[in-house]
Parts: structure tokens; sequence; C-alpha cells
């Protein structure tokens, strides 16, 4: 078990407060990387985020963050969380079209749904694929917060309906995760769900 | 879709306290140990809202709100004399989640609601609304229900939309406090007024008042304060009556 995790700071709009304490309640350490040289020291990474897409993207390019996040994600066991998530895929369409990390071949759309958007609240995930970062957590309900999902087919680990609309709500590639529901906002759940990661 | 049942906490630092009817103030505890207490009782959310550093242009008490951040792992409102992108993004970094804007975007600068939506993304940026009740309109007020802005209701929330917010935080200043029940036709306009999350506070005093609501105006969240911080009911309770009246809630 490694357990120093590299918590992705960019930009203003970054909540990681919450994030960091999360991790820390699930036996985590956590260092927030403000630098690409910081990126060498940890075991994982999670890439937390608000915001929009196109603003995320530029903001990690400001930072000088992009390319080395990139890289690094490659070998390291990565969770994006929402728009963490969102930024994985290859291409958002959020304030126009922006080229994201590529991690995931998808593509980041709003939600297409005739109802309340953003969609807001606790909701279930149905897990369509077994896998360890959600293992135990097959009855648990988790904290939504966003306007956008990830459109993809093939790395799909779990669902969640809203308003008779199916989206993704989990991916998984090689070592490479992805949420778009808020661990940190989700009440036990979520935390099992961090440690669960730390334990990968 | 779930229906959120919210836990609010006004609060004059240090203490939360309960308006009622907007004047006049109880002491119920401490935010801290309140925050707790609702997060452990299943609540799905928190709204923390200083109501009186508006009112006297005090500076935010940060660090009130970073202790009631800390113990809670859901997410987390904090409103209350919020006037600058400065103040937005100090508030995260203490550990909100999303920010209430009221009195500052409807008297001086309703820009900072487009601002806020751009650089934090609109899930974050609420606005709340204290509607005012007159022969056939609602009036916003803002400072508590102290000072009249002249704005419709009605308008101001499409206005708001429009500008990017991303949620809406319902108070009608005739019911708040009195546990007499909601103004149910306030909500129901404003609910199909707008395509964001509404959120309704203002007037619990039963089980069935929520009940009545929920079905009635359709509201995203139920912001509920008086009713926990008599102990009437707990939110356990609140969400078991409403989920055995086929009311879809989360656990």
């Amino acid at each position: 078990m490694s357990n120093m995790v590299g918590v992705i700071n960019y930009g203003i709009a970054g909540n990681i407060h919450s994030i960091k304490k999360a991790i820390e309640k699930a036996g985590g350490i956590v260092k927030i990387i403000n630098l690409k040289e910081e990126l060498n020291n940890i075991d994982k990474i999670v890439i937390p985020g608000v915001g929009s897409f196109k603003d995320a993207i530029s903001e990690l390019k400001n930072d000088g963050l992009f390319e080395p996040l990139a890289e690094a994600i490659k070998t390291k066991p990565t969770l994006g969380i929402c728009l963490g998530m969102q930024i994985l895929s290859s291409v958002g369409f959020e304030y126009g079209k922006t080229e994201g990390l590529c991690a995931i071949d998808a593509e980041v759309h709003s939600i297409r749904v005739e109802a309340k958007i953003p969609h807001v609240g606790f909701n279930k995930i149905d897990i369509i694929k077994p896998n360890q970062l959600l293992n135990g957590l097959e009855d648990e309900e988790f904290y939504f917060m966003h306007s956008y999902e990830v459109v993809n087919f093939h790395d799909v680990l779990s669902t969640t309906t809203y308003e008779n609309h199916l989206f993704v709500s989990s991916i998984q590639k090689d070592n490479i995760y992805g949420v778009q529901f808020h661990p940190e906002k989700s009440r036990e759940a979520g935390i099992k769900l961090f440690k669960n990661f730390i334990e990968l | 879709m779930r229906t959120r049942i919210i836990a609010k906490l006004d609060t004059k630092p240090p203490h939360v306290v309960k308006p009622v009817h907007f004047e006049g103030l109880r002491k119920m505890g401490l935010p801290a140990e309140m925050a707790k207490k609702y997060y452990e009782q299943g609540a799905d959310e928190l709204i923390y809202i200083d109501i009186v550093s508006s009112l006297y242009q005090r500076d935010i008490l940060f660090n009130e709100i970073e202790n009631t951040a800390n113990e809670v792992f859901i997410p987390f409102g904090v409103g209350g004399g919020v006037r600058s992108i400065e103040d937005f993004s100090k508030l995260f970094h203490v550990g909100a989640d999303k920010v209430v804007i009221n009195t500052y975007a409807v008297q001086e600068k309703p820009e900072l609601i487009n601002e806020a939506a751009q650089i934090f993304g609109s899930q974050a940026v609420v606005v709340n609304i204290e509607a005012k009740k007159w022969d056939n309109w609602y009036e916003c007020y803002t400072d508590g229900g102290r000072v009249q802005s002249g704005k419709n209701v009605l308008e101001w929330v499409k206005e708001v939309e429009q500008r990017g917010a991303g949620e809406i935080i319902l108070q009608s200043i005739e019911n708040d406090g009195r546990q007499e029940g909601f103004d149910l036709e306030l909500c129901k306009e404003v609910v199909d007024s707008v395509n964001i999350p509404v959120v309704v506070s203002s007037g619990a005093g039963k089980l069935e008042d929520i009940k009545e609501l929920i079905e009635y105006a359709k509201p995203s969240g139920v912001a509920i304060a008086s009713l926990l911080h008599y102990d009437k009911f707990t939110i356990n309770e609140i969400k078991k009556h409403l989920s055995e009246n086929g009311i879809e809630v989360s656990r």
C-alpha cells in the first residue's frame, strides 16, 4: 500500500480542502501539488475540479502542469473527481471545444435530459463492472453536482440514472479512474472509496 | 429525483440563532456541534448563513466556517456578507462547496453572479431570495428581510438563472420561523419559472407541511431549521415519513 496522495491544485477554482480532509480521514497522507516537480514524490494522484472544462485545461497549462500531469498519470494510480474525471477525456464541449488530457477515449457533453440542471443530490450507482475502487460500495449513494457528462462506452465501471437519463458515473482505463460524483461529499461511503483507492 | 433534505444553520457568530419572522434571535447552539449532529442524522447538505454580517457590513468570519466544515462530509453551502470574487475564493478554501449570495447581488452588483459562475462553475453559485408577499406580486428583500429592493421575485429568479446561478434558495419573509407551513403558491411559481434547482426554506412546522410542499411544488430540496433546532424531529424521522408517503429521498 502506498498512501502518499498528491492532490492537484490548479487555478483559482480548486476546492481541495474537503478532498484533503476526506483522504486523511481514509488514512492517506496528502501532498498538495502546485509544481510539476512535486509530481515525482507521490504514489497516487487525485485530480479534483470545479469550474469549466475549458478553464481547467487552461489553468493546468498556465501552471505548467498539463503535460507533466498527462505523463504522470500513465504510471501512477489516478482518480479524477467530477470535472477532474471529465478532463481525463479526449475532448470537452463546455464553452467551445477543448482538448483534454486524453487518458480516456471519451467526449464530455452537457447532460441531455429534460429536467433541472445541474443534477444535484445523492443518487445510486449501478456497478456494471466489478472493480477494486467500488468494492463494497454496491448499495451506496453518492453526491452528484454536475451539468456535463462523460460519454464513453468502453471503460464504464458504473452508470447512474437521473430522471430516466442513464449516464456514466465512473470509468476506468488501466490505472486511471474517474468518478462523476463527489466521494468527499458522500458521507462514509465516500471515505470508503478513498480507502479503496489508497489500497490499490 | 430524490428530494434533498438540508439542515440550515443561521448564525450570528459564534452561535446558531433562530430568527423568528426575521426579527428577534434565539441562541440555539454552536455551529460546529450542530453541523456534526445533523450530518450524523443523515442530512443531505448543510447551509450556513451568517445572517448579520451583511447588515453590520463586517467581514466574513472564516474561522467559524472552517471549524463548522471540519467534521462534515456532505456538501456545505455558505453565505452572508459575500461581496467579491475574493470572498468566494476564500470560502472555498475554508471548506465551502457552494457560496450563497443575496444582498450584494440584488443591491449593487448582479454581475458578480456572472463572474463567479464563470470562474467557479454554476453549481457553486447559489442565490438566496427573501420574498415578501404583496397583494399580487412578490418583492425581493435584502439584509435579512429589512430592506426593500423593488425587484419582482419571479423576474429576478429568471435573471439570476440567465446570469449563471446554479441554484436558488427561496425564503418567505411571512412564513420564516413561524412553523406554520410554506407559502405553496410562491414555491410552485418559483420552481416552475426556472430550470435550475430550487431549495425551499421557511415554514416547516410539521412533517405534513414538508410532504405537502414536495407534492405540490416539487422543489429540488427543502431546507429545515426550526424543526431540527428544537428537536421536534430528526432528519432521519423526516426522511422516513416522506419515504413512507411515496416521496423519494436519499438514505
